[in-house]
């Protein structure tokens, strides 16, 4: 029960005096010039122990002796706040980490300073914080650095500093890439320009001269409005991956030399099959004194020879590593060309040859002569196909579509179709099944120029039932090899 | 010579020069020939007249050697015919696997080209059980010899190969 009479109101200064220094959420200690704890609150209790008759070197930092930096002297002395941050124990003997605010209290207000007014708080679980923070940016295994506006590195962390050195202060292009001005496409720069993150892949030069391949992503430091004053670069080294896709390359490329030099021992022995034969029917006729028998072997002969001149003109025209020259062309033109070539030879085998063209189409980067072949040995397979077919009407189509940021190019026909065993194969240098008739390049040729332009060929077949042929050239990357010129160090654009 | 006569020989081969280069070769040791240019007319051939013996290629449009076989093998009557195989893929990814899938099943021997008349007309009496002259069963048994070594080259390691030679050298000295 309250009762007024016996209890009055107290006034607010009295509530302050009474109960503030218990209500503040710090620890709070008084100690007097000869360093005894003279009040404390029950917080400063709590966290370091009993502190009645005690210095406040005893309880702060369990020690014998006043400390050799203290902040209360300082206050005794110059009769000013002092504020300064610490390392003690607290009262069950852990390490603890405090802010301290040391004020001066005085009797009167010229007098001198009697007490010194210590309010502490807490620091340990932020510093903790700060530790695993430094320990995570040091040992992440990528590089970090953060950057400012001119480009020099404000902060880099120990993987970085490993691998290019003492970096601070330094501009982060000379650092990266031994450069006197900022690189061309510098995704920072970007980052800086619009707040946003961006990658791109780089090669650097490390410490001890080597290569360096990395992944960068740059993004503002802080995640407030306003212009970047700081940005931070993310690296991946991925020199290593690199070296294991140059390897893959490597070993690719022998294998295809192997695959080569089989195939082409292969059809080298084909060609010796028949001068065998030829030679053989030719001294036979000879000793029969058959004419037709020696007319018979001497075309064999010669049809043997013409084909090792083939055999060597594509093989050279396949070895030949020559990169697309793109033009801005209509590619229509190569469908036209390709159709009136073809479409009086197709005819009189009884084969309808048509193209299937939109009214109008964008120009795109092609190379013209390579899309020319390309069209070239799919029309003359798909005849072929027909005249192996067993089909009447039959119709070998070539069509052009522009949809979904993509030329596709099909070359549909209704003859033979391919029956699986054989589509695994058609890819394979030197793969034919047209007898005397191939020299098994054609399509290997078509694939290497479809993805020097960096689209993809697809077939779809059943056997009996035709075949379609499919190149896909996505206008997007025609572009970028056209800017680019096949730049391997290309930005990756968001 | 004269009980070549009334055999009769089916050439399966995409390639014509190849189809007569071996049918003059046939023709001349006294042999009947009929002609195929892949497995669907070789199986066409078959049904109309079960030849004596079929000389198969192995990589063909429309219908392969191995295919072939496997539908001739399905028939008992035509499961006896014997066949050699005279490809140009015997050693390599195209044709390795069918290869071994025939030798396997059934015909023992094979033939890589280029082929010469003489190994060729050899290796098909041999087949067929005919009398051969002495030289025709030495060509014979060389031919099959090469392709035993042939194979067992293809298939052992460099290691082992090595190890050979090594021998072989220490014997010479």
């Amino acid at each position: 029960m309250h009762d007024a009479r016996l209890n009055p109101p107290r006034r607010l200064k009295d509530i302050l005096a009474d109960e503030l220094f218990e209500a503040i959420p710090f620890n709070l200690a008084v100690i007097d010039r000869d360093f005894n704890v003279v009040q404390a609150n029950r917080s400063f209790e709590r966290h370091f122990g009993d502190w009645r008759g005690k210095k406040c070197y005893m309880v702060y930092k369990k020690l014998n002796r006043p400390c050799d930096d203290c902040p209360s002297a300082k206050v005794f002395a110059e009769g000013k706040v002092v504020v300064a941050e610490s390392v003690g124990v607290d009262h069950s003997g852990q390490e603890t980490h405090y802010i301290g605010h040391a004020a001066p209290l005085r009797r009167t207000a010229d007098g001198p300073v009697e007490f010194v007014l210590e309010m502490t708080r807490n620091l340990t679980g932020a510093r903790s914080w700060q530790q695993q923070y430094q320990v995570l940016f040091d040992r992440v295994p990528c590089y970090i650095t953060v950057i400012d506006q001119e480009y020099r590195i404000v902060r880099a962390n120990e993987a970085f500093r490993e691998n290019f050195g003492d970096v601070m202060d330094r501009h982060c292009y000379e650092v990266y890439k031994r450069r006197t001005s900022r690189c061309p496409g510098c995704p920072a720069a970007r980052t800086f320009n619009d707040g946003r993150v961006h990658r791109s892949n780089k090669i650097g030069t490390g410490l001890r001269g080597q290569d360096i391949h990395y992944a960068v992503t740059t993004s503002p430091l802080g995640r407030t409005r306003g212009p970047v004053k700081h940005v931070i670069e993310i690296s991946n080294d991925v020199t290593a991956i690199k070296k294991l896709e140059h390897n893959v390359v490597e070993a690719e490329r022998l294998a295809a030399v192997g695959q080569t030099v089989a195939g082409l021992a292969h059809s080298i022995k084909n060609i010796l099959m028949g001068i065998e034969g030829g030679k053989y029917i030719v001294s036979l006729g000879l000793k029969k004194k058959d004419q037709t028998m020696i007319t018979e072997g001497w075309e064999m002969l010669e049809r043997n020879f013409n084909k090792t001149t083939t055999l060597v003109k594509d093989f050279l025209s396949f070895s030949k590593g020559r990169l697309p020259v793109l033009r801005m062309i209509d590619p229509r033109h190569p469908v036209t060309e390709i159709i009136e070539l073809y479409k009086e030879v197709a005819g009189r085998s009884g084969i309808e040859l048509r193209a299937d063209l939109p009214k109008t189409v964008r120009k795109a980067p092609l190379d013209s002569d390579g899309i020319h072949t390309c069209l070239t040995n799919l029309v003359s397979n798909a005849i072929d196909a027909c005249l192996m077919g067993e089909q009447k009407g039959s119709e070998v189509v070539v069509r052009l579509t522009d949809a979904g940021g993509k030329l596709i190019y099909e070359v549909v026909d209704n003859g033979s179709g391919i029956d699986y065993e054989i589509k695994k194969k058609i890819f394979t240098t030197f793969f034919t099944t047209k007898g005397g008739g191939g020299t098994g390049l054609g399509l290997l040729t078509t694939r290497k120029i479809v993805q020097e332009h960096g689209g993809k060929i697809l077939v779809e077949s059943l056997k009996g039932k035709g075949a379609r042929f499919r190149m896909e050239f996505p206008r997007k990357r025609l572009m970028a090899l056209l800017k680019s010129g096949n730049n391997i160090d290309a930005d990756i654009k968001e | 010579m004269a009980k070549s006569a009334g055999k009769t020989i089916l050439v399966v081969d995409d390639e014509a020069d190849v189809r007569n280069f071996l049918r003059a070769a046939l023709i001349e040791a006294g042999f009947n020939v009929i002609l195929a240019e892949d497995g669907n007319a070789a199986l066409d051939e078959v049904r109309k007249k079960k030849p004596d013996l079929i000389s198969l290629d192995l990589v063909m449009p429309k219908k392969s050697g191995a295919k072939f076989h496997r539908e001739l093998t399905k028939n008992k009557e035509w499961a006896k015919i014997p066949v050699i195989i005279v490809t140009g893929h015997a050693r390599d990814d195209v044709g390795k696997s069918d290869l071994k899938e025939l030798t396997m099943s059934g015909p023992g021997i094979y033939l890589e080209k280029p082929v010469k008349p003489t190994n060729y007309i050899a290796a098909i009496k041999k087949t067929l059980g005919m009398d051969t002259t002495e030289e025709e069963a030495k060509t014979a048994e060389m031919v099959e010899l090469q392709n035993d070594l042939k194979n067992i080259i293809d298939d052992a390691d460099p290691e082992t190969l090595k190890k050979l030679k090594e021998l072989i050298n220490r014997k010479n000295k």
